[in-house]
């Protein structure tokens, strides 16, 4: 076991701040990801619950295809494919993109179920109370949804995370991507994959357990 | 743009890899069910507290590390203590692990839903508690489970396409090798992308019958 854990005591100083630094890449892709996720999100929902049936077939069309489709496929199309046809982008963006043309789809579904969760009674009472419908949906209707889907939305969030780790297969320098460098530079794969994992662990499990929090008081 | 025959060639080669994705999907699955049941078992009906807190931290690691990592962990980090795996034993082993994970959390949600009254009415007939577990409480939480399983396969048939990431021969890894020697590149991952929808379409064509069936028992 001592063993096992000396190269964390040897080397831990160097690890640590190369480390530290992907961890930054990961979290910067990851809210960059989950923010356009969130713009594209709701312009999808916009296109489902519009009036003219080319928009729903398009946004259906959209939501079963990207469902289907693994995001790795998706990243290669964007980074390597596109070129192909005079579209390039930066490992970066393209990571992004990737990630939030993936992910519009799973929040339109969540801003969906938020809506109905909503009582008919709430919209119309605002009404006759002499809102304005803009106002209704801003005041009334937008802070109920938030508080359903927060708890989802995080836990939505913690997979956009997870699956940003695919981002190193397009080359960016996040976690993974610099774990694989570090282990072919100190031969200590088992060591450093364990740590690269605990990275990932300190980001998302703090949001997994706030989740759980937020889910909590609905459930009873 | 591309022509017909070269389509033909890129499929044929994509098509080659199905075996292997659809192994690692199926295996992997059957481990996640039976682990996954398994721990949602002990979780739910023992109070040995050690037990609890060791599938509370194993569900939390895994469910909050990425695949890749834990396939990374296994497939590179063992052999350097001389444990070596294939690649598709790896890719099996490490989705089938995560699997369970994930659908601990389902069963368990299955089983948390029932309402006591199950539990007491099955001890009150005289049946042992593992008989009450076994016949009644069992199959109802698995019929809640279904479309959250359903959904967990779906995002399954997906995850396999990770596996390329350690060699392991499915779809992508076929796909990622023939661009590498064509530059047929646009061609090559969308026909891989459109094996994948004609792989998890169906699946999610299940999973919307079963949440539609199951949401009108419930409603």
């Amino acid at each position: 076991m001592t063993g096992f854990l000396q190269p964390y005591f040897e080397y831990g100083g160097e690890w640590w701040p190369l480390l530290a630094e992907a961890m930054l890449n990961t979290a910067l892709l990851s809210v960059a990801g989950f923010f356009l996720s969130v713009v594209l999100g709701l312009a999808l929902l916009l296109c489902q619950m519009s009036g003219s049936a080319v928009l729903r077939g398009f946004a259906a069309l959209y939501v079963t295809t990207v469902r289907g489709v693994p995001l790795l496929a998706i990243l290669f199309l964007l980074y390597f494919g596109l070129p192909g046809v005079g579209i390039t982008f930066n490992a970066f963006t393209a990571a992004v993109l990737g990630l939030s043309l993936c992910f519009a789809a799973q929040v339109s579904e969540l801003f969906r179920a938020g809506l109905k969760a909503i009582p008919k009674g709430q919209r119309e009472a605002a009404l006759a109370a002499g809102f304005t419908p803009a106002q209704c949906f801003t005041f009334v209707i937008l802070p109920q949804v938030v508080r359903v889907i927060l708890s989802p939305m995080i836990v939505t969030f913690v997979s956009l995370l997870k699956d940003s780790s695919l981002a190193s297969l397009i080359t960016v320098n996040e976690l993974v991507l610099t774990g694989r460098a570090m282990a072919t530079e100190y031969f200590l794969p088992l060591q450093i994959y364990i740590a690269v994992g605990l990275c990932y662990f300190m980001i998302g499990w703090p949001f997994s357990v706030l989740s759980r929090r937020l889910a909590a008081p609905a459930a009873r | 743009m591309p022509d017909f025959e070269t389509f033909r060639l890129v499929l044929e080669g994509l098509v080659a890899g199905l075996g292997v994705t659809v192994l690692v999907a199926l295996s992997s699955l059957a481990i996640g069910l039976a682990l996954g049941f398994a721990l949602s078992l002990v979780r739910e009906f023992t109070r040995t507290r050690a037990a609890h807190f060791a599938i509370d931290a194993y569900v939390e690691l895994l469910r909050n590390i990425p695949a890749l990592t834990h396939l990374f962990i296994l497939y590179f980090g063992l052999a350097s203590l001389g444990l070596r795996l294939s690649s598709i034993a790896a890719a099996i082993l490490g989705l089938g692990l995560i699997g369970a994970a994930v659908t601990c959390d389902i069963f368990r949600a299955g089983f948390r839903s029932l309402p006591k009254g199950q539990v007491e009415a099955g001890l009150a007939v005289g049946l042992t508690p593992r008989q009450t577990i076994i016949s009644i409480l069992a199959p109802q939480a698995m019929r809640i489970a279904l479309p959250g399983l359903g959904n967990y396969a779906v995002q399954l048939v997906k995850d396999t396409s990770v596996v390329s990431a350690i060699a392991a021969p499915e779809i992508m890894f076929f796909a990622r090798s023939m661009v590498t020697s064509s530059f047929q590149t646009t061609l090559i991952y969308a026909t891989a992308a459109g094996l994948y929808l004609l792989l998890s379409l169906p699946l999610m064509q299940c999973v919307r019958v079963l949440e539609a069936h199951y949401g009108k028992l419930k409603g």
